[in-house]
């Protein structure tokens, strides 16, 4: 409910309001609020410890770990390519579409045309660049619907795919693929978990401390007050359709250097967690808005548990109820926590 | 000698109406030039032209400072001219912080934000800019949880602010303030302070444009004010040279004048008649706290209350379209416990709403006229299952005839309907269940004046078959002219009552403004009331 502006100035009380009633009121929400905002991280520190307990022996590992972060890179990359344009007041569910696209246009070139790895990964990101320039083409030049919209270009860029890999999955792609992003290791975790964090905290920044994040956070929140202030929403919405067709072509660069290959369906599949794990990430960290960090700490959440329940034993559908679920209550949390700002 | 601002015919064509014909529109140095006119006479239209927002017709010309500037302008260039606008909305970003909606003015320049902001420094940068002002508000508020008072007071300190700061980079000596309605938020204390806040404006080189509804705060600040009747500019003169009459007159017109203290000898209906009077009990919710009034069959009360008194939020709270907390509604002897009340209820026991928002909640505006009308009695049309197409049209043709709805043809959509005719097709669909209660919110917000008196005519003579009417407007002249009696709300109680024999709208704002003060002081004294 309230932004970080709050916490980083709580010790130094403006000049101003002295012992004005309001103070007193906002001071004893304070607790709700800080329990508000951390109650994702505290939820992500229970799944561990209950996990750790449970099954000390498999789960408290650092194989585990490895596996965790690093094989859940592609969802969390994912999950940031989702969040641009959400912070955007806007929707894209072609991303996961847009990331198998990216992941084939890598697997195709560098095996089946042999242009040289670092070449088709660009191309692929160019590739994921234009997916999301052609949704900003029709969503907000046109003014249309992103929820239909992207529905559409994502089962285009889906056919586009089928056609690119001739209906089979290519292998053979360049191990140094693998080594620059799932082999290579910091700290026994992947390097590519470090290059999603890195992004994250890139979002993270622009989002908070500049200009250009100020005014994705009006779009996002009061488009009309927005383009009343003279702010160019069209292009901000544009912009963000764009970095978020980027981004998730980052993802689907992860999907090629994680498995060696690409085929019809691979990053498609992350779509739905990815979202749960963007509305997730907005009843945390900062309440009632989309953020990255609150993204970053719901993916590992949602990593965490589904690890956990298949260390279990659970069956593969687990994983489909908890995504699913999350993705409900996440939407349902968002919107009884925007409906206690808005008294 | 230049002029701070200069409009020269300023024209706008919204389907067929012309909601601004040959304006033209000057504003001096270092005055204050007031706008007035009825709702809907086309100065919110004017205001969106300075803006950018809407386009004028080809023809129009524009000069600040003596400069030429090409229209229409580009949205969001009118801050470089120097202009700036606290709009009815206000136009903060609700889910945000006070110092994050102070910094979006900046945004849209570019480089003129900060590359890395500050939080810190920006609070404390926003607190002293409040201030300077004299407002008194913590800058890392949300804004929707600020009492409606202090939105307010944020919007015109930043808008002001934005001028200073435009005067100080450019060097520019001009710069114009408008500000739409500001008063309608605001209790008597806050509009002085708002009064001293406009004269500083004024002295340190601006001039504002100021719109608003209130003869009082007119006369306190104005010049000289420009009057607008149904897209024109009827006069113009210096507040010194006329006489409020003389003002209400040139708003109005001259005809409706008349008509007006034509209507308003009209007897009160006969007291005390057979059937007991609709009675609402302990309503609360929203902004309504205990409130208590009748109405007698036949009767039209009028609820009238500054924006924040919680009159706009009863009409809802009364159909069940929003959910109240407590209270009773006694009605041709049944009880129905409003926190239970569902709109579905509310229209099977014979009760009718026309909402504010005509185009969001009373009109499907794709679907046909007749459709519109006939949505709530379909099943007469329909026989053995099938809903008999032209004889809802043939019935629909027939309203349309009697009610002077515009085409008469009722199969186009209800859009492409001007305000004031769809308005009429949403009374005829409520008139075809003979409601016994009929419950308006702002029912002639952008309705034109011949479609007003019709839609007063069609109201009151459904009232003489026992109607009974609860009226919510914040146009006093039109709860003067069709009301037997007013309810002044205030903080959510019933504060007073305006009787037939006193009834202008003058005694309405009186006593509205009266209200207002009384609870402003009491809640100050009280220590403040819980504004969440």
């Amino acid at each position: 409910m309230t932004p970080a502006p709050t916490t980083e100035s709580r010790q130094t009380p403006p000049p101003a309001p002295g012992g004005r009633p309001a103070d007193k009121r906002r001071d004893g929400r304070l607790l709700g609020q800080v329990a508000e905002r951390t109650a994702l991280p505290i939820a992500l520190l229970l799944v561990v410890v209950v996990f750790s307990l449970v099954s000390p022996d498999r789960f408290f590992t650092t194989g585990n770990l490895t596996s965790i972060l690093g094989s859940q890179s592609i969802l969390f990359m994912l999950a940031l390519a989702a969040l641009v344009p959400s912070m955007a007041g806007d929707i894209d569910l072609s991303l996961g579409a847009t990331g198998a696209l990216a992941a084939i246009v890598v697997a195709v070139l560098n095996v089946n045309h042999g242009v040289p790895i670092g070449l088709a990964c660009l191309l692929a990101v160019v590739a994921g660049a234009a997916a999301g320039g052609v949704n900003a083409l029709f969503v907000v030049w046109f003014s249309t619907e992103p929820f239909i919209i992207t529905l559409g270009t994502g089962t285009f860029f889906t056919g586009l795919v089928f056609w690119l890999a001739n209906s089979t999955t290519i292998v053979g792609v360049s191990g140094s693929l693998a080594t620059w992003t799932f082999l290579t290791r910091i700290a026994t975790i992947p390097v590519q978990f470090y290059y999603c964090v890195l992004v994250m905290l890139v979002i993270w920044y622009v989002a908070r401390f500049t200009p250009i994040g100020m005014r994705l956070l009006f779009v996002g929140q009061s488009r009309e007050v927005a383009i009343l202030s003279g702010i160019k929403a069209n292009r901000v919405r544009a912009g963000s359709f764009v970095l978020g067709g980027t981004i998730a072509a980052l993802a689907g660069v992860l999907y090629v250097g994680t498995t060696g290959s690409a085929g019809p369906s691979s990053v498609d599949t992350f779509l739905l967690p990815a979202y749960a794990a963007v509305f997730l990430g907005a009843t945390s960290i900062e309440p009632g808005r989309f953020n990255a960090l609150g993204t970053g700490v719901a993916v590992l959440f949602l990593a965490t548990g589904v690890a956990g329940l298949q260390l279990l034993g659970a069956q593969d559908f687990a994983q489909q109820l908890f995504y699913g679920a999350a993705l409900v209550v996440a939407v349902t949390l968002s919107r009884l926590v925007r409906g206690s700002t808005t008294r | 000698m230049t002029t701070a601002l200069d409009l020269r015919d300023v024209s706008k064509v919204f389907g067929a109406t012309r909601a601004l014909w040959k304006v033209d529109l000057t504003v001096e140095h270092h005055e204050v030039l007031a706008l007035l006119g009825e709702n809907g006479c086309g100065k919110s239209t004017l205001v969106k032209v300075l803006a950018g927002v809407c386009e004028p017709e080809p023809g129009a010309r524009m000069s600040v400072d003596g400069r030429e500037v090409a229209l229409p302008m580009a949205a969001g260039t009118s801050g470089g001219l120097g202009l700036s606008f606290v709009h009815q909305d206000l136009g903060l970003a609700k889910p945000l912080t006070v110092v994050e909606n102070l910094l979006v003015g900046s945004l849209a320049v570019p480089g003129q934000a900060p590359h890395r902001i500050r939080w810190r420094r920006q609070v404390r940068a926003a607190a002293e800019m409040l201030a300077s002002y004299g407002v008194e508000i913590d800058p890392r508020s949300v804004v929707d949880q600020l009492p409606p008072v202090d939105q307010a007071l944020v919007a015109i300190a930043r808008a002001a602010d934005q001028l200073r700061r435009f005067r100080d980079t450019t060097g520019a000596t001009s710069s114009v303030l408008v500000l739409d309605e500001p008063t309608v938020f605001l209790p008597e204390q806050e509009v002085e302070f708002l009064f001293d806040l406009v004269r500083e404006v004024v002295a340190s080189g601006s001039s504002v444009i100021f719109i608003s509804h209130d003869l009082g705060a007119v006369r306190a600040i104005a010049d000289r004010a420009t009057i607008l009747r149904d897209g024109r500019v009827v006069a113009t003169t210096s507040m010194s040279e006329v006489t409020d009459d003389e003002v209400v007159e040139l708003i109005v017109g001259p005809s409706a004048a008349a008509a007006l203290n034509e209507v308003r000898s009209r007897p009160a209906p006969a007291p005390g008649g057979r059937e007991t009077p609709v009675r609402v009990a302990g309503l609360g919710g929203g902004r309504v706290r205990d409130l208590h009034f009748d109405v007698a069959p036949g009767e039209i009360v009028g609820l009238a209350g500054l924006m924040g008194s919680g009159v706009e939020d009863v009409p809802y709270l009364l159909f069940g379209a929003r959910q109240a907390t407590s209270g009773t509604l006694t009605y041709a002897d049944r009880v129905v416990e409003l926190a239970h009340q569902r709109p579905m209820a509310a229209v099977s026991m014979g009760m009718a709403l026309i909402p504010a928002d005509r185009r969001r909640d009373a009109i499907a505006p794709a679907v046909s006229v007749a459709e519109n009308m006939m949505m709530l009695v379909s099943r007469r049309f329909t026989r053995g299952g099938r809903l008999r197409l032209k004889e809802l049209r043939r019935a629909a043709d027939a309203r349309a005839e009697s009610l002077d709805i515009r085409p008469r043809r009722t199969s186009p959509p209800i859009g492409t309907l001007s305000g004031g005719n769809a308005q009429k097709v949403v009374l005829a669909k409520w008139l075809e269940i003979q409601p016994r209660l009929l419950v308006l919110h702002e029912p002639t917000q952008g309705v034109d004046v011949a479609a007003r008196s019709e839609i007063y005519r069609v109201i009151e003579r459904a009232t003489e078959t026992g109607m009974s009417v609860i009226w919510v407007s914040s146009d006093f002249e039109e709860l003067a002219t069709v009301c037997h009696r007013v309810v002044v709300v205030s903080d959510g109680v019933a504060a007073g009552q305006v009787d037939a024999a006193q009834l202008s709208p003058e005694a309405i704002s009186t006593g509205v403004y009266a209200a207002a003060r009384v609870s402003t002081a009491s809640s100050l004294s009280t220590a403040g009331r819980a504004s969440s």
